[in-house]
């Protein structure tokens, strides 16, 4: 019989908290094959196999139903399904992994503090420079959403897959999207949130995916798992 | 999908042939840009909704590069290549494959790759002219391709800009209404802003330094902001000025001095939003709405009756011609003239053609000045599935 795929961050933070979440509820994590293998169980149990990968890489294989629990962040979630609510179900949130989703702008632009001051500043920047402003991401999807939200349309995703919050200072951007717990790095790069700029205060979720086959035996090897986090 | 199987694509094909012998007896050169497109003049053209749409990659050798969302743009860029300015008369026509992104791969009416035989007539100073010979260029062909019922719903940007400028208002709002036209809760909200509390783009600004701001003297509201920054340790970063930040706020304080929009205003701009009738009937419609405002908007209204009737002299069936004045919002690069044809049994959502006046787009391929251009496509899968009745 098929076994229920159960992905849990391959590294850090979220990893171990998995771990921690799922041996509270009395399930032992162990790595199978070597010690680097990406591939475990859990103790005693026959029909789960665990799958160690990504987060961002969760999100994508619960979009095509490759695995048919995971953890991993909202955000990722959000940002990597266009259809999220069609496509996987929110079981439980963890409790970790905290992170929003938010607008980082020059703390110079002091005629910006809400959402709706980008609009006017956008339309300027266009006249002036002739060329769009520009927002640093890796968020593309979630940023177009929000900015659509709020009326903003004068403006251009530049993606950027690390050190993001550097970027209005490099040149390379007018201003930001990305995550942050405490705003401590956006202070640091000089840049400063803005009223209604929080797009989404993500945490590590238990996800289900819609379109993994599921069978009514893996069914019933996901309600024992949830029982036993008293889900 | 779509002309997956050979019956289709001959099919596609059969009928693609018959609508370039149209466009080219209209007198458009058929030509065939390039698919593979530099992702840069789409990306600043377009605006993020359907950039989210356009397939970008990166190539071999680092080259932002896309898969064209439409031929518009392609096709300005070889006219500016092969006349080196953008004023000169020319009129195109293409039939090609244009790729967007659509959830889950698209479906039948919505596909991710998709044929559009298109129209583009450039330089032509008689706006209501080109815009009727491109109208009647389209019009022919989905004649000649049996198309029977049908009904052309049209826009015109040219009416709602003279609107604005004949109402009475600090130029910065009607900036602000302008560009925000294209994102109707936007505008709505900030049209309701400007009648009730103006001065509300201020509220949050540091009181010590609001005083210091002194609308018209920019020297002085920089200095004072050029203070407040060192002050509070806040370094200038980025691309944005001290002058720039410092006339934004100026404009916020000139806002709080101004006379609020008065209500009757606003209302008429939400009724002439609201104007949705035969295009004849729209166009008395609109003339009692302005004399009951007494606003004389009259050159943009007789604009809008002369185009009308030279496309009745054309021969154009001006029964099937709506005008909404709402109709555009959502294509962003349009500046005059738009309209879509939509076909009973694919809806609203699914036009089988569309166009319009788009007089700044030659500049995004390095024209410096407006080149009146028009232009219109037709989606040929739609158009297909509708004449065979599939859907």
């Amino acid at each position: 019989m098929a076994n229920l795929i159960f992905a849990i961050p391959s590294k850090g933070r979220l990893m171990e908290a998995t771990i921690e979440i799922l041996a509270a509820g009395g399930m032992e994590v162990r790595k199978t094959g070597s010690e680097r293998g990406y591939r475990g169980e859990i103790v005693g149990t026959d029909n789960v196999e665990i799958a160690f990968i990504s987060a961002s890489e969760i999100a994508n294989a619960l979009r095509i139903g490759r695995i048919h629990l995971g953890v991993t962040g909202e955000d990722l979630v959000r940002e990597e399904i266009s259809d999220a609510e069609g496509r996987v179900k929110f079981l439980k949130e963890l409790g970790f992994g905290h992170a929003d989703v938010v607008v980082g702008v020059p703390k110079c632009w002091i005629d910006v503090r809400r959402m709706e001051d980008l609009d006017e500043v956008s339309m300027a920047f266009r006249r002036k420079n002739q060329r769009r402003m520009r927002v640093a991401t890796k968020y593309t999807n979630l940023t177009r959403r929000h900015f659509a939200c709020h009326g903003i349309s004068d403006y251009r995703i530049v993606e950027s897959l690390g050190a993001t919050e550097g970027t209005p200072a490099a040149g390379t951007s007018e201003l930001i999207v990305d995550i942050t717990s405490s705003g401590a790095t956006l202070k640091a790069n000089g840049l400063k949130m803005i009223d209604g700029g929080t797009m989404l205060k993500s945490q590590a979720n238990l996800i289900e995916s819609k379109t993994a086959p599921w069978t009514p035996e893996i069914r019933a090897v996901q309600n024992e798992i949830l029982k036993r986090l008293k889900i | 999908m779509n002309a997956e199987s050979a019956r289709k694509f001959e099919a596609l094909e059969a009928q693609a042939r018959d609508i370039l012998a149209t466009f080219t007896g209209d007198g458009y050169e058929a030509v065939a840009p390039a698919i593979i497109q530099p992702a840069d003049i789409f990306l600043d053209v377009i605006g993020e909704d359907l950039r989210g749409r356009t397939y970008v990659f990166t190539d071999q050798e680092g080259s932002e590069l896309c898969l064209r969302p439409d031929l518009t743009v392609p096709t300005c860029r070889l006219h500016w290549e092969r006349h080196g300015r953008a004023d000169a008369q020319a009129r195109y026509c293409y039939n090609g494959p244009a790729f967007r992104f659509q959830p889950n791969g698209g479906d039948a009416t919505h596909p991710r790759e998709f044929r559009q035989a298109g129209i583009e007539h450039f330089g032509l100073a008689a706006r209501d002219k080109a815009e009727t010979e491109v109208l009647s260029t389209i019009v022919k062909a989905l004649g000649q391709a049996q198309v029977e019922e049908y009904e052309i719903r049209c826009g015109d940007l040219g009416l709602f800009n003279a609107l604005l400028d004949a109402i009475d208002m600090p130029e910065r709002w009607r900036g602000r209404l302008k560009s925000q036209f294209w994102q109707p809760a936007a505008f709505r909200e900030e049209l309701q802003r400007l009648v009730k509390s103006p001065g509300s783009s201020a509220d949050g600004l540091p009181d010590a330094l609001l005083g210091q701001i002194i609308p018209g003297d920019a020297k002085a509201s920089e200095r004072a902001i050029e203070t407040y920054m060192h002050d509070h340790g806040i370094e200038l970063i980025g691309a944005r000025t001290v002058s720039e930040i410092a006339a934004n706020i100026m404009n916020m304080v000139e806002d709080g001095t101004s006379d609020a929009l008065p209500a009757s205003v606003a209302e008429l701009i939400s009724n002439y939003l609201g104007v949705s009738a035969p295009a004849r009937a729209a166009g008395a419609r609109l003339r009692d709405l302005m004399q009951s405002a007494k606003l004389d908007i009259s050159g943009a209204l007789d604009v809008y009756q002369r185009r009308l009737q030279r496309m009745a002299d054309a021969g154009i069936d001006i029964g099937k011609l709506k005008f909404s004045a709402e109709f555009g919002r959502n294509l962003e690069y349009y500046t005059g003239f738009v309209f879509e044809v939509t076909a009973p049994t694919l809806g609203e959502q699914s036009p089988i053609a569309g166009g319009g006046r788009y007089d700044r787009l030659m500049r995004s391929v390095g024209s410096t000045v407006d080149v009146p251009a028009m232009g219109a496509m037709i989606h040929t899968e739609r158009l297909l599935s509708v004449v065979r009745g599939e859907v």
